[in-house]
């Protein structure tokens, strides 16, 4: 037993091989965001909701209000002292898998309003022990770039995109 | 609708939070409820969730370097508190802005108002229930995105005008798209009030509903098109006019009840204003500069103040700027218009319905950020 | 269009802040509204500026100037005009101004619990802190 590998905190202890990755190809590709949007961030978050840049080919296009039904958290816009204890317990009743997307640069580390004086925000949605996934930089992020950034999350998921067996496409880019 | 309900308890109030994440909250508005049942009693918005300290900023930041940040406050109307810093700015200095430069500002701002309004259609019947409307308000929003895009560079924070005009030149393909644009979304009001203004749900639950009367407006402070509803015509491109708005011949519309289906065709007919707005601007675009190229980069306005007001798309916005001769400003206020607008609710609000509280929310037009500068 | 409009208000006022509730009365019954209220934060002293503007006649805003130092407070304009509560509050959290007789002066923008009054000149990073005759002498 000495080349048994720890289990680290907060992994399963068991592994189901195939249906792992069964359950990670549903889970990446129908993935429900939560609406999130805190400032202009989330008006580009609804454009790619919207008709031209439609998330719903994707799967993740069920924005859900509540916490409670959704798997994505997309944090978009910036994060004021106020609001910063709500985001954590949003994140604590979202149930498991959870992901995490920052969009926009104020919610990766405090985007244009972070300086030296700056009172009022908390600069990056990591300081809140909210553990994210995918940082999508822009100010705001072209709905194009929040798509990228939720096909990066989908490949994440399943472990690389060859795996990601519905995927029709090449993803390009980073 | 509510007076056919009996009168409430008090011993039985429940208060309930429609909280910071709420799907209709226009950003992170929080309103806490008081009810008996399904009425309010009272409502309390809490604010201050998206404050970001733009007022601390504009006191350590350049004349030039606090440009994003208007752009920020307003989203949906970026490029009309860009237009408008700039010209308090301009007159705080004492700046020259060649005419071409004033016929591209008003052009883009136009765009920027329908832009505004459109989203504010489509979202405002999304939170009635319907959700056809949204994705054609944002099919038509997303054509003037790609024609501002084209030319700020920006889709929706745009940072395009700058201290004695605008960042760059507009060309014959912007004219063109822009004549394109206006004719498509003419042709589409046909669809709108087809799908939206003779819908006999949406009028069910618009008409006397969230009555501001014009004696409450000016309790508050509401102006904008919740103003004009209810019988004001008050609009600051005809009361003070600035830039070259007193060349065109436009009309402001103007309600009879200030319920919320009057503040939807104010919205609905000032989009169509704004069209013939456009229309005569590109008609008479002159030729010339598109900047005054004199304009020091670091900006030392003259020891003064200056208040210049004007209207953004949600009523009537204003910069207080005071200058004590170095490069950073000694006091940036900004008033915006959706304070006075979401202070109403506390009045306007009591006796409703939950149901009715989001469509007036809805109808009422404020964007928190805004508020929360 | 004279001098005083070219700073945008017909003309502005250095008000005593007792007579301020009587001028607030006559604008009352005159139709105009509070437009805005702002503070300034000066080395000798504190001031709140109100602008008042009318819907019926164009281009008549006028601002009325109330200085206020440490201890002296300025009376509410609360039962007058109903949305001088948030403006009030406002101004308070942000320079920690008092006003006498304000039914609420709750923190707005600020968590509830802040005890900093953030646009004050010694809090933070500050560029510039004056007198008050340096900019309006």
């Amino acid at each position: 037993m000495e080349n048994a590998r720890k289990i680290e905190p907060g992994e399963p202890m068991i592994k189901f091989a195939l249906l792992d990755d069964v359950l990670n190809l549903a889970r990446a590709n129908s993935l429900w965001p939560m609406t999130f949007g805190l400032a202009c961030c989330a008006i580009e978050m609804m454009a790619a909701g919207a008709s031209r840049f439609d998330l719903d080919r994707f799967g993740a296009g069920v924005f859900r209000p509540s916490p409670r039904q959704s798997d994505l958290m997309i944090v978009a816009g910036t994060i004021s002292k106020k609001m910063g204890p709500a985001i954590r317990m949003l994140w604590d009743q979202m149930p498991d898998p959870k992901w995490c997307i920052a969009m926009g640069n104020c919610a990766i580390s405090g985007g244009p309003f972070e300086y030296e004086g700056q009172y009022a925000i908390v600069p990056g949605t990591e300081l809140l022990d909210v553990p994210v996934d995918i940082f999508i930089p822009g100010c705001p992020p072209r709905p194009e770039g929040l798509i990228q950034g939720i096909l990066a999350l989908e490949d994440k998921i399943t472990g690389g995109e060859k795996k990601n067996l519905l995927r029709r496409f090449r993803r390009m880019g980073g | 609708m509510a007076e056919k309900f009996p009168q409430p308890v008090v011993d039985q109030i429940y208060t309930l939070n429609l909280g910071p994440q709420h799907p209709s909250t226009h950003g992170v508005l929080r309103v806490l409820l008081d009810l008996d049942g399904e009425i309010i009693i009272k409502a309390d918005p809490v604010i201050g969730y998206g404050h970001r300290g733009h007022e601390k900023m504009g006191e350590n930041r350049l004349y030039k370097q606090f440009m994003p940040n208007t752009s920020r406050m307003d989203y949906l109307s970026g490029m009309i508190f860009n237009h408008g810093y700039c010209l308090a700015v301009e007159k705080l200095a004492n700046i020259e802005v060649p005419e071409r430069a004033r016929y591209i500002r008003v052009i883009c701002s136009e765009l920027n108002r329908i832009s505004s309004h459109l989203l504010w259609f489509g979202t405002y019947v999304m939170d009635l229930g319907g959700f056809t409307p949204f994705l054609y308000a944002f099919d038509d929003r997303e054509q003037i995105l790609d024609i501002l895009d084209r030319v700020s560079g920006s889709r929706l924070t745009y940072s395009y005008c700058r201290f004695g005009g605008v960042t760059a030149d507009i060309d014959y393909e912007f004219v063109d798209q822009t004549r394109a644009f206006l004719k498509r979304l003419r042709s589409r009001w046909p669809d709108y009030h087809n799908l939206v203004t003779k819908n006999v749900i949406f009028i069910h639950r618009t008409r006397d509903v969230g009555v501001i009367s014009p004696q409450l407006a000016q309790e508050y402070g509401v102006t904008g098109p919740s103003l004009r509803a209810a019988g004001i015509p008050f609009d600051m491109r005809k009361i003070e006019p600035y830039e070259v708005y007193d060349r065109f011949d436009f009309e402001i519309p103007v309600g009879t009840k200030g319920d919320a289906l009057d503040r939807y065709y104010v919205r609905m007919e000032e989009m169509e204003q704004s069209c013939r707005i456009i229309e005569q601007a590109l008609d008479g675009l002159p030729k010339g500069p598109f900047i005054n190229d004199e304009v020091p980069s670091s900006l030392k306005p003259p020891k003064g103040e200056v208040y210049f007001a004007f209207e953004s798309a949600r009523g009537q916005t204003g910069y207080y700027l005071v200058s004590d001769g170095s490069k950073y400003p000694y006091r940036c206020h900004i008033r915006v218009p959706s304070f006075g607008n979401l202070n109403v609710l506390t009045e306007v609000l009591r006796g409703t319905l939950v149901a009715d509280a989001i469509s007036i929310l809805g109808s009422v037009d404020v964007v928190i950020p805004e508020i929360d500068r | 269009m004279d001098e005083g409009y070219q700073a945008g208000v017909v003309f502005a006022a250095l008000t005593p802040s007792d007579k301020l509730r009587d001028a607030a009365v006559a604008l009352k019954k005159l139709g105009f509204f509070v437009e805005t209220m702002t503070g300034f934060e000066y080395t000798d002293t504190q001031e709140v500026v109100y602008h008042f503007n009318c819907f019926l006649e164009p281009k008549s805003r006028l601002a009325l100037r109330v200085l206020c130092g440490e201890g002296m407070g300025v009376p509410s304009l609360a039962d007058l005009f109903a949305g001088a509560i948030w403006l009030e509050r406002e101004v308070h959290e942000f320079f920690g101004i008092a006003f006498d007789g304000a039914p609420d002066l709750r923190r707005l923008l600020l968590p509830e619990d802040a005890d900093y009054y953030p646009l004050k000149k010694t809090f933070g990073t500050v560029q510039a802190f004056r007198k008050r005759d340096e900019i309006y002498g």
